[in-house]
Parts: structure tokens; sequence; C-alpha cells
């Protein structure tokens, strides 16, 4: 689940957009081209530290973060029973760490040997998930989507009609969520039971659902066009940003420090091959 | 002559592929500074007028428009919808629909942002806005966690930010508790009365209009059948109920003891009593509605196990919200209870308890004596029947008579039982000649009476009926609660409405239930609650007027005007007698 943004006053949530979109841009680079778990955990901590300031809601990820666990372990043993990466550091990464066939059960022990760079390679796979989706969770979390939507329309390609709509139909998605609810319970309410049945049968139960949810969502949008209209949406082509970013001196701190972290990093394993395995 | 700000000359307009006329020949002529208030029921044509008033119809909704409009100078129609924005602000009913931004600063900015104002002009309104809304503090909100009556407002400062000359709001409380109407009926008088704005509003709640509006139309299939200062209008009692405009119970009240003026106030109504301005043997009283035969019924209920029975209920929302703190009720068979309470009180959460919607995070559900926790919702529907408040979200087939067969179905009712019912009901609610039609082509109140069926089809022993006035007219809504009634007092069914009309309470109830924080805050018959100002006033409740006027002559509350006339009445003859003496 990602969390949703709350407006709230911390120093991340009061940053530039732009800023935050940098470092979010930075740091899933980073996490892409770095391969070595110890460097990628560091990145980790540090995004970790940057949801604490922005006072991230950790406890909404925990069915997330469960989740992942079980396809990190999934993750570093088929890695780990598959695949042997060079690793620069260890003297040994074909070393075998154990068997996922333990010797002791009788005629098909041991088998699918877990080696040690292989191990790390899959520790590291899933370490770049982690990293990946704590940004993105984090920076959803301290960034509206209308600051969002601010920067996509500031990018020379994009209209503002362009970038309200896409602000438009991500609020769409929880209204026809309850919706969706709503129907369900309503339709629950008449004795229909989604919990027994086939596949299909489950499917064609929820199927009837669909009309009015498509009825009721063209209905809304309708009314939503209308009021839009009433309040001079397009009316002219110099859409008003309310929020004229200027960049302070925390932005410019972040913007220097997820840039220069950036270009650090791509340096320091072009030529040092730190952050490599 | 007064140059006028809105001026429309025999008007006529038809949606594109429909042949039925939408307006036929309206004419109105508003001045600056006036408020109009347009009166009608659903369908006939208050929101057309409106958005042909802003230019919406016939540049944005397609259809044949004839006639004059003139409003502010301009001719909407040719300035386009956009220019007419900063000129005509409108202002809709479900406030869900018209709140653009992520918070609430952003939405109020909105508009002045589309007409390209500077960044500096737009802040300076954004400011005026939220203060004249009264929306200080909220700024940062996002509108979405706002209740019904911030977001109406935070509507109407994004309209307001525009700075129109003319304001047209279309069923503004149309969704909102007695508290959001009170916030957005005293920002509309501020608009009016304090900020000079002209006002022109289409709304169903009678007794607000009366003291708020200079001139009053009524509509009914696209034309003004009456127009008027509010005092005409309303004196023409007989042509507002043909209509099937409520009568606001003071008015009524005035009409029903022969007073020599119409009252329009609770003050007035007392004051043409005290000074004898009436002539009460004017025998003009009728019966007084379903709630005469109140309280024989509810002692006879009191002495049996309840049908269904609430103890110490607690839920919590996933989100973390505690919408049931403890809370106790109980229900006794074939009786007509109304639960009520402001938005967020625990009113819907506490009845979906009641089918197995959900479940309890503490207490117990009873029903016909036993828990029914482990119950699942597919087996309680055939005893406990839930009508949601939106018609639109419960009708899922493709024609009436499928959409009532649906329920009993899935119930595996007998074949033939099914068919029989199915006939009765349809006879009974009206929509018999509606067989094959598909349900979202019918009329709200249509759809609101099918969705109503189409659980009554099932055959439960209880009925709850979320809401079900909202966004009706009152010919509608009478509709509907006289037919909950007739299965009350003919089939033996319980009924449990929740509302926030305390004019339906006063009509129909046989209970009361007020919730407040999740809880039962207190309980009893209509007349035992509204006695109690301190319950009413915890509750953000509002009585009845004709209430008030009872508990100012008399010190008593009496819920309808013919009650409070027959006690006029009955005390004028004993004077009449000890006098004669």
């Amino acid at each position: 689940m990602i969390v949703e943004y709350e407006s709230k006053q911390t120093p991340i949530h009061k940053l530039d957009p732009r800023a935050k979109f940098i470092w979010l841009v930075a740091t899933i680079v980073i996490s892409i081209i770095w391969t070595d778990p110890v460097y990628l955990l560091g990145l980790g901590l540090v995004t970790v530290i940057i949801g604490c300031i922005g006072q991230f809601p950790w406890a909404k990820m925990k069915g997330t973060f469960m989740f992942l666990l079980i396809v990190t372990v999934v993750i570093t043993l088929i890695q780990g029973a598959t695949y042997v990466p060079k690793v620069v550091w260890l003297a040994n990464p074909e070393r075998v760490a154990f068997h996922l066939i333990p010797g002791w059960i009788p005629m098909i022990g041991p088998a699918w040997p877990v080696r040690i760079g292989g191990l790390i390679y899959g520790l590291s796979m899933a370490l770049k998930v982690f990293v990946v989706l704590i940004t993105i969770s984090v920076f959803g979390y301290v960034t509206s989507p209308s600051e969002v939507v601010q920067i996509i329309v500031r990018l020379p390609f994009v209209s503002y009609k362009s970038g309200f709509v896409v602000s438009a139909a991500s609020k769409f998605v929880p209204v026809i969520q309850i919706q969706l609810a709503t129907l369900r319970d309503a339709e629950r309410s008449k004795g229909v039971d989604f919990d027994s049945g086939s596949f299909t049968e489950k499917v064609k139960k929820t199927s009837s659902m669909l009309v009015p949810l498509f009825a009721n969502a063209l209905s809304m949008a309708d009314t939503m066009a209308l009021a839009m209209e009433s309040r001079a949406f397009g009316y002219s082509k110099n859409f008003t940003m309310i929020r004229p970013y200027q960049m302070r001196v925390s932005d410019r701190l972040m913007v220097i420090f997820s840039v220069g972290g950036l270009v650090a990093s791509i340096v320091c394993l072009a030529v040092f091959k730190l952050g490599a395995l | 002559m007064e140059p006028m700000i809105v001026s429309l000359k025999d008007v006529t307009f038809s949606y594109k592929g429909s042949k039925r006329q939408a307006l036929k020949g309206v004419s109105l002529d508003v001045k600056e500074g006036e408020c109009v208030a347009i009166l009608g029921p659903t369908g006939a044509g208050k929101s057309t007028l409106a958005c042909v008033i802003n230019g919406t119809v016939p540049r944005f909704i397609e259809g044949k428009l004839t006639g004059d409009v003139v409003v502010d100078g301009q001719v909407p129609n040719q300035v386009g919808t956009a220019q007419m924005a900063s000129r005509v602000g409108l202002v809709f009913g479900d406030p869900d629909t018209q709140l653009f931004g992520m918070t609430v600063e952003e939405d109020v900015a909105f508009g002045p942002a589309n007409l390209g104002f500077d960044y500096e002009i737009i802040m300076q309104r954004i400011k005026r806005a939220i203060e004249d809304m009264r929306l200080q503090g909220l700024e940062q909100r996002a509108p979405h966690r706002l209740s019904g009556g911030q977001k109406q407002a935070t509507a109407i400062a994004g309209v307001y930010a525009m700075l129109p000359k003319i304001m047209v709001l279309d069923e503004p409380t149309s969704m909102l508790d007695p508290e959001g109407k009170a916030r957005v009926f005293s920002i509309i008088r501020d608009l009016n009365k304090s900020f000079g704005m002209t006002v022109i509003l289409i709304e169903q709640e009678v007794d607000d209009i009366l003291e708020l509006a200079d001139r009053v139309f009524v509509m009914k299939s696209g034309e003004f059948v009456l127009g008027g200062t509010p005092k005409e209008v309303f004196a023409d009692v007989d042509e507002l109920r043909e209509v099937g405009i409520r009568v606001p119970g003071i008015v009524e009240f005035g009409n029903l003891i022969g007073a020599d003026r119409t009252p329009f106030s609770v003050e007035e109504a007392v004051s043409i009593v005290k000074s004898g301005a009436f002539d009460v043997l004017s025998d003009t009283l009728a019966s007084s509605g379903p709630n005469r035969e109140v309280d024989a019924s509810n002692e006879r209920a009191q002495d049996i196990t309840p049908i269904v029975e609430a103890v110490d209920l607690e839920f919590r929302y996933p989100m973390g919200v505690k919408a049931l703190d403890g809370a106790n009720l109980k229900i006794y068979p074939g009786e007509f209870v109304a639960i009520v309470g402001q938005n967020g009180a625990g009113k819907t959460t506490l009845t979906r308890h009641f089918n197995g919607l959900l479940r309890p995070s503490a207490g117990d559900v009873r029903l016909f004596g036993k828990s029914a926790l482990n119950e699942p919702t597919w087996k309680l529907c055939s005893k406990v029947g839930y009508v949601f408040q939106n018609p639109d979200e419960q009708l899922f087939c493709d024609t009436v008579e499928e959409e009532l067969r649906f329920g009993p179905m899935n119930t595996g009712m007998d074949k033939d039982k099914m068919e029989e019912a199915i006939r009765d009901i349809l006879l009974d609610i009206g929509l018999d000649k509606y067989r094959q039609v598909w349900p979202r082509y019918l009329t709200k109140g249509e759809r609101q009476r099918l969705a109503l069926a189409s659980v009554v089809a099932m055959e439960p022993e209880i009925l709850i009926v979320d809401e079900p006035t909202t966004g009706l007219d009152w010919l509608e809504s009478l509709q509907i609660l006289d037919y909950l009634e007739r299965l009350r007092r003919e089939k033996g069914k319980t009924i449990l409405i929740i509302t926030h009309d305390m004019n339906i309470v006063s009509l129909y109830a046989k209970r009361v239930v007020v919730m407040a924080n999740g809880r039962v805050i207190g309980e009893g018959t209509p007349r035992e609650v509204f006695s109690q100002p301190e319950l009413m006033e915890h509750a953000y409740l509002r009585r009845p007027q004709i209430a008030d006027v009872s508990d100012i002559l008399w010190g008593e509350v009496l819920l309808t005007p013919h009650e409070a006339a027959d006690r006029l009445k009955r005390s004028s003859r004993m004077n009449r007698e000890v006098a004669g003496k």
C-alpha cells in the first residue's frame, strides 16, 4: 500500500517540490547503479532518515514490508541457488553457504547449493526494491499530488490541461474505490455471497457492479466538467500557478546533496568500483 | 426603470435529442442585490434555468435555446461560459464534484488562476474568500477531509473568489446535515445582505427561504406557476400543495387558524395568536397525519422482546476513527424509529451492524433475541433489509422487474411467491408501467422507490432506510415515507430510518433515537425529544418551527400545524365558555 499524502509542516514537506523530485530521481538512479548491499543499506538508511524527518507513518507500511520481506527471502534464495556473480571484495563467491534441499534428506539431498555470491546478489536486488519503494512512498507522503502536477506542467512539453487531467484522474481513484465498496455492500445486502462459488461465479457476481460503477463515474465526471467550466477552466492559456516556487537555502542544499550524491556515486563506481559487487 | 442584472424574456429550452421542453417561455427579472428563491419539484427545470443564466446551457450542455437572456449586460450564449464565470458564480448541490484542489487554499484559487490573474491578486482573493466564508485555519486541509458544511463553504468560496456579481446556488444544502445547512444558509445571508451580491437560490428548504428571499418563484414543468414576495407566494397554500412544495409549518398554522396575515417567523405566529388576530372557528382542520396514534403503539411495543438490540457496540474504522463508542439500542417489533444526529455521529455505522455489513470490535448485536455476530450478511438480509442512501449505488439490473427479482433469487425465495410479491410491490410503488425500463431512465424519486422496493421484495421483517429523502422533493419524500408507513401498519414491518429532516420525524416516527459521538445520547417520542433543548443542541438538531410556537404559547411541544391549530381551537372555546359564564 502506498501511503497517501498528508499536509504537514515538517522540513521535508516544506521543501520545494522540484528539490524533492530531484532527490527522488537521484536516489532511484543510485539504487539502480549500485549493486553492493552494504552501500544500498546505507542509501536506504539515508532515505529512512529523510522519511523520519518528514514524519512518515512507518506503521502504515507494515503490511507492505512483510510482503517485501517474503519477496526478499524468495529472491535471495533463488538468486543464491541459480546465479553466481563476480564479487569484487569477496575472495570466493562460489563458496556454498547451504543447500536448499539439505543433506539429511535421504535420496535427494544435498541438492540446489546456495552460494555466498548469489546470496549477496539476491540481497542486493531485494534491497534495491526496498529503497525504491521507500523513496517513492516518502516522496508521495511529503509531496501533494498537485505539487506533482505543478512539477509536470512546468516541463516545457506539457500543458496545464494535461497536468490537471492527471491530477483529476488521481482524485477519482479513491472515489471509485469507495463506490465499489458501497456497491459490494449493496449486493451483499441483497443476498450475494462473495465468499462462496467458483472463480467464474465470483467474477460474474463482481461484474454486475460494473454497469452502475461506470454509469455513476460518467455522471460524476459530467457534473465535474460542468463545475470546472463554471469556474473558467481553460479560459486562459496563462493559468497562474499559485505556488511560484522559489528555491530557498534548504531547497538548494537538498539539490546539492542529491545531485552531488548522484555524481559522486557514478564517479566512485566508475573509477574506484565503490558500490559494486 | 431600474436596470436588471438578470433579464430573461420568454426563454424556452429543449435538451439535445429530447422533444420535451425543459423551460417553457420563462421570463424573469432580477434587480442587483436582490435575493431570489426558486422552488419547485425535481424535474421542474430549476437547474436548467441556473445553467441558462451562467451560459453553460446551451454552450456546454447542448440543446435548443430561444428567447432573450441578458446577464450583467452580456448575452451568455455569445460571451462564453468561462467569461461569464467572473460575472455569475454557480454552486451545485454535491460539493464533492466541484472541489478540484488538493487543499482548501488551492481549491479557492482554482477559478482566479484559470482567469490568469497575477499571483498577488490570487492570494488576496484567497485570503478574502477564506475569511468571508469562515474557513480560517482550514487553508491547508484536504477538501475531502472536511465536513459536509465546510466542503460546501469551500465550494462557495471557490466561486466567490472570482468575485462574481451574481451567485446562483443550486440546492446547496441538499446533501448536508442540519449543522452544515445552518452554516451554508448563514453564508448565503452574508453574501446577499453583507457583501451585496445578487443571489439566486434554488432550494427545497422552504423554512429558511421565508426570511432570506426578497422574492420567490415556484416552477413546475418548465414554467413559473407562482411568483412574488414570500408573503404573496406562501399565502397561496393550495397552489403550493398542488405543485408539491412543502408549506412551511407556521404558514400552514396561520392558514389553519384563519390568521389575518400570514406568519413567516415564530415571533409573528406567536404575536398573531396573542393579539387574537385570527378566526379559529374557520373550521379547516383536517387530519393531522400519521402520527396521531403514536404513543399507544409505542407503549405496546415496550413489553415485548426487542427485535434488534445493540449492546455496548464499539467499532473503529481501519483508518483509526472510532465511529461507535459503546452504543446501546433496542428496537421493538412494529416500531417506526428515526435515528437522528449530525454527520459522523455513528448512525450509519450502527445500523450497518444489524445486517452484518460491519462487525463490531466489541459488544454484541442481537436479532430476535439471539446474537447475530457470526451470521453472514447474505443470510441476515432476508431478515434485515438495508436500503442505502444513494439509489444509484444499489441498482444493478437491466430492467425494473429484474431489479426486484435480484434479491429474492439470491435468497432462494419460491418462484411463484416471488412473482406474486413483485406484482404487488410494483403496483404499490406505482412503477408497474415501467416493468421493462432500465432503472437509470427513472427519475431520482422513482429510483429511490425502486431501490426500497428491491429490498422489500426479499420480505425482511426489519427495514433500515438510510436518508430516504436526500435529494428528493417534498412529494417524492412523502411517497417514500407513506410507503414505509403502510409496510409497518399493514404488514407489521419494523422500520428504522436515518434522517436529518425533523419534519419527516414529526410526521412519521413513533420513536426518535438521538446519536452523537458514536453513542445513543437520548431517545423518546418526537414530542419528548423535541422537548429537550439541551439534547437537541448537543446533537445539532433543530426542531420544527411549529414546536417552537406551541412551546412559547402553551408550554407544550406540538408536532404539526394541525395539532397546534387544534390546541388553539380548544383553548379559544374554553376561554369563550369561561367568558360566557
